[in-house]
């Protein structure tokens, strides 16, 4: 784990809109009254309360990046045509994993196996936001060392499974990340568990100034 | 320079600051991927040109290019043994660029890593890779110390701590905040003010990351606490993707059109961060020269914090609550729990006195045989892990007060210092190095004097002990001492007397309010009197239980009287928010039933129940009361999620309403009416195999059945052969299948092509995040979006079957 720096029991802020918004909640069109406003601010408290998250990044060079396939400096090979656009600028690029851990996923079954599914779907994608907010901490947290070497990441990330970055490229994250170290597992089929966790890479670019005409 | 020649640098108006260093050694060669330290120790000449054209431009104040010097950052290059001798250069090499007109601040950072609890730098590993960098520009020569950048306000704290064990020279301080003015770690403006300044800050400030708009904010949250000089560098706006490549997008014009703004916010030094260059110090030093600064507050009022929060402690506000809850005196369970070191009671301890009302906790872990500094400390961290709530400190052991307040992120109160001698000797010094404030306890070697004047002189002789090592007062808490009234007729009318007399002295003031009824029935209510009467007196804080109810009422009533509580607001806001929810307690059982549509369109599965029951009382068959209130509703809970008028909790709501419904009208259904429900068509559900995601697939199992569909679901990881088999035995007309993943949709074909083998006359339904339609039809299945839209073409699927 030495390349692997690894945080644990941040809680980042998380985007409340957001949460709402990977319910189907439209603003100014659907209704929430009084009852039903006190249900999801609980259980969004609850899935906050549940959530443990473990958070880790490593630094890789890029060694080649040209049709679509993206070398790492250690041989890795990622291929994605969106992902190679993205990290066209990059001759660095950060791999980050967030987990939001296994009570969560614990409390959203029992939910739903004693008929309260109307809480487990707001706990799931309070969870899913909450574990997103980590990958956005740990951006955050390397922007602002990064800006003093004149570098500033990538507005976007990538994460297996994405467009044409396959799913299976899943592996390589896992094992650049240690994932089992941090508490996540892979199934055969490149799913991780628990199910809240995320991996994902964003490009480390130079920022240039504005010069005057 | 000394710190009080410092302060006074600041008299002579607005101080200008140096702007980006490593953007314009980049512009001189330095690659992205070196390591900027050393690479400017071996490029001089660059390092010497860029700060020299800043002292030109008008800059006062230069920082040394070793922003990440400290040991743990250089190690990344393997050049922590070089530590001491890197930043030595560097502060050299800056002394020379300045060449006596401006003062050398030797630039410290974050080292890069989250500190505990959050990641695996311990306080003390922080401190120590400080110390080095600290030594080295400390020989270097420079002036002054800036620490910089900051995210984390207790690594902020470890810099500024070990500065402070080296050197008495003066210390800048500045934070980064992100959008909402809180630092990436979650403390807001004020509350690293408060800590920082108490910790010996001569300045305090912000840098990089906002805007220059969001900073006039930060400085304007600032200033009316502020006993320092406030400092801004921003980053020349933010960066911005403009044709392919990344830059910051502000110009010195644009940038230096904030310095009016900052300065009328309270700023005192100004300079730029990330993207800024010489161009921007001479625009900014230009135009400053032409303003005045507002100076430093002399006093404030008493301010405690946490990492996440700022409490003010004022006579002319609501008396401050302190709870005592998690103090094993008395608590045997407590006791129990802190020998096993299980913080679990602790931490529920501090939520239930923080919801009770509580601004402030106590903690103490005194229990005999246990060592008690481990245990303060462990208690500390997990509280502050549980709430936001500043802490006061209650030890009389040095050594586990030094290990608590090492390690609290914030300003604490120590409880308590005397007028006893090992207590000034111990303890006093250590308020002062840590900045915390303390509670004055008026008793000295001899005990505590019975009179008021007695402890009165004490009072005064501690506070000029205090006054020796900085303190003010508003950094001090005096104890009124309250004894038992069972012991002394006297006791609680000498304890007001304390409080009155350091009312009218300036000083706040603390009780620990239950000792007044020790030994005595009924004990609340002699509590509760005591302390009206001791607010009357001119009491600011109490040490007290907040899950008393009586207190607790007994201490907003007397806020009003006293006058502390404006207009009876905080009473006024929370009695009334009280009697609605006490109303609407009262009101909801009398509130019109729902019928049992409106029960279903509410998603009221509470309520029901009683609906159907009424309705089957006023003769209604179970046949009708489907037919007429529970499927008219439950396909209007249908059109609203259609229409976004509802969203998915809601859409949940109704059907697990409808569940109730069903199972509360199951005993009178008929055999014919029975099978209504499960009339539309049989559906068998699993999600396939190699994917564990189910919750999609489960929610369309509640939907379907509700929506009156026969479902067997076979859970996840389901094998093709098994769906088969269960739609063969079923006689299923649709197999509703879900995957997740682009690895695991590929099940979905196979099970279509063994179904078609088999024969099956069942449809072909699937979901899932990566699917579309192009994709279903691909092997001629049908594709539901949702789980709503699921529902509606199974009952298609129906139709065009002939069913349903």
């Amino acid at each position: 784990m030495e390349n692997i720096k690894v945080f644990r029991g941040i809680r980042p802020a998380y985007n409340m809109d957001l949460i709402l918004s990977r319910l189907g909640y439209k603003r100014g069109v659907t209704g929430i009254d009084e009852d039903f406003g006190q249900l999801l601010d609980s259980a969004v408290k609850r899935a906050e309360s549940l959530c443990s998250l473990v958070l880790a990044y490593r630094v890789v060079g890029i060694s080649e990046n040209a049709d679509g396939t993206v070398r790492l400096e250690d041989g890795t090979v990622l291929s994605g045509q969106a992902l190679s656009r993205m990290l066209s600028q990059s001759r660095q690029a950060v791999l980050m994993a967030s987990t939001a851990g296994p009570r969560i996923m614990e409390e959203i079954r029992s939910l739903m196996d004693t008929g309260r599914a109307s809480e487990a779907v707001i706990l799931d994608a309070a969870a899913s936001e909450i574990a997103d907010a980590g990958l956005d901490f740990l951006m955050k947290y390397l922007e602002t060392q990064l800006r003093r070497r004149g570098m500033a990441l990538t507005k976007h990330r990538f994460s297996p499974g994405y467009g044409d970055f396959g799913i299976e490229q899943q592996a390589h994250f896992a094992r650049l990340l240690e994932i089992e170290k941090l508490g996540i597992s892979m199934t055969d089929t490149f799913m991780l568990v628990p199910e809240k966790s995320v991996l994902a890479i964003a490009g480390m670019v130079d920022i240039k100034q504005v010069e005057k005409e | 320079m000394t710190r009080e020649e410092f302060r006074k640098y600041f008299d002579k108006g607005i101080v200008i600051l140096d702007g980006a260093t490593g953007t314009q050694l980049q512009r001189r060669g330095m690659p992205a991927d070196a390591c900027p330290e050393k690479w400017a120790v071996e490029n001089p000449e660059a390092l010497i040109s860029v700060q020299r054209s800043y002292v030109e431009s008008g800059s006062q104040i230069l920082y040394t290019f070793t922003m990440g010097g400290n040991a743990i950052k250089l190690a990344e290059y393997g050049l922590e043994s070089q530590t001491r001798e890197i930043n030595r250069r560097l502060a050299e090499l800056t002394r020379e660029a300045v060449a006596g007109k401006a003062l050398v601040a030797g630039d410290i950072s974050s080292c890069g890593m989250l500190l505990e609890p959050y990641g695996e730098v311990t306080f003390e590993q922080s401190a120590e890779s400080y110390r080095e960098q600290i030594l080295g520009l400390l020989e270097g020569g420079v002036d002054l110390f800036v620490i910089e950048t900051m995210m984390d306000i207790q690594e902020t704290r470890a810099a500024l701590i070990t500065i402070r064990e080296l050197c008495d020279l003066p210390v800048m301080v500045t934070m980064t905040y992100e959008d909402g003015m809180k630092t990436l770690m979650g403390t807001d403006p004020v509350t690293a003010l408060v800590t920082l300044q108490s910790l010996g800050a001569d300045a305090v400030g912000c840098n990089c990351s906002c805007r220059p708009a969001e900073m006039v904010d930060i400085i304007k949250a600032m200033k009316p606490y502020a006993k320092v000089p406030l400092i801004v560098k921003p980053n020349a706006g933010k960066p911005r993707l403009v044709g392919g490549k990344t830059v910051f997008n502000m110009d010195a014009d644009t940038f230096c059109s904030y310095a009016q703004p900052l300065i009328e916010a309270g700023a005192n030094a100004l300079g730029g961060c990330c993207g800024t260059s010489p161009e921007f110090i001479r625009k900014l030093s230009a135009i400053a020269g032409r303003f005045t600064a507002q100076k430093p507050l002399e006093t404030t009022c008493a301010m405690v914090s946490s990492n996440r929060r700022t409490v003010f402690i004022r006579r002319d506000k609501p008396l401050t609550v302190i709870g005592e809850r998690l103090n094993p005196t008395g608590k045997k369970f407590l006791k129990e729990a802190l020998v096993r070191n299980d913080m679990d009671k602790v931490t529920q301890l501090a939520r239930e006195q923080m919801e009770a009302g509580a601004d402030l906790l106590d903690v103490n872990a005194g229990v005999p045989g246990l060592d008690e500094k481990k245990a303060l400390t462990e208690m500390v961290r997990a509280v502050l892990d549980a709430v936001p709530l500043p802490l006061c400190l209650d030890s009389s052991s040095p050594e586990a007060l030094e290990s608590a307040l090492r390690i609290y992120p914030g300003r604490a109160i120590i409880n308590s210092v005397s007028g006893e001698k090992v207590k000034m000797e111990r303890i006093l010094p250590l308020a002062a190095r840590y900045g915390a404030m303390f509670i004055l306890l008026p008793i000295d070697d001899s005990g505590v004097p019975e009179t008021a004047e007695g402890r009165i002189e004490i009072i005064k002789s501690v506070f000029e002990a205090a006054r020796s090592y900085g303190f003010s007062k508003e950094d001090i808490l005096v104890d009124g001492v309250v004894m038992t009234v069972a012991a002394g007729n006297n006791a609680a009318r000498e304890t007001l007397k304390v409080l009155e007399w350091c009312s009218h002295n300036g000083f706040n003031t603390v009780i620990g309010l239950s000792n007044v009824s020790f030994g005595l029935p009924a004990r609340e209510n002699v509590n509760a009197a005591f302390l009206a009467m001791a607010v009357a007196s001119g009491l600011t804080s109490a040490i007290l239980n907040p899950n008393s109810r009586q207190l607790m009422d007994i201490k907003r009533a007397s806020d009003v009287l006293k006058g502390k509580d404006v207009n009876a607001r905080e009473y006024i806001e929370h009695y009334s928010a009280m009697e609605s929810e006490a109303k609407s307690g009262e009101v909801r059982p009398a509130r019109n039933k729902p019928t049992a549509f409106e029960a279903v369109l509410n998603g009221m599965s509470g309520e029901v129940a009683g609906a159907i029951l009424a309705d089957l009382d006023k003769g209604l068959s179970p046949k009708e009361i489907i037919d007429n209130s529970l499927i008219p509703a439950i396909q209007k809970v249908g059109e609203l999620y259609e229409e976004k008028k509802y969203f998915l909790p809601q859409l949940i709501k109704g059907a697990e309403a409808m569940e109730r419904a069903m199972e509360v009208l199951a005993p009178y259904l008929d055999k014919e009416t029975a099978g209504v429900m499960g009339r539309k068509g049989t559906v068998v559900m699993a999600t396939v195999k190699g994917d564990i995601h189910d919750i999609g697939k489960n929610i369309v199992v509640l939907l379907l059945r509700n929506y009156g569909f026969e479902v067997i679901d076979l859970g996840k990881d389901v094998p093709a052969d098994r769906i088969i088999q269960s739609a063969k035995d079923n006689n299923a007309d649709i197999i509703g299948l879900s995957a997740l993943m682009t690895t695991t949709m590929t099940e979905m074909p196979k099970v279509a092509a063994m179904a078609a083998d088999a024969g099956l006359k069942a449809r072909i339904m699937v979901g899932g995040a990566v699917l579309d339609r192009e994709y279903a039809e691909s092997f001629g299945a049908c594709y539901a979006r949702d789980a709503y839209s699921a529902v509606k073409l199974a009952e298609s699927l129906m139709r065009n079957i002939g069913g349903g």
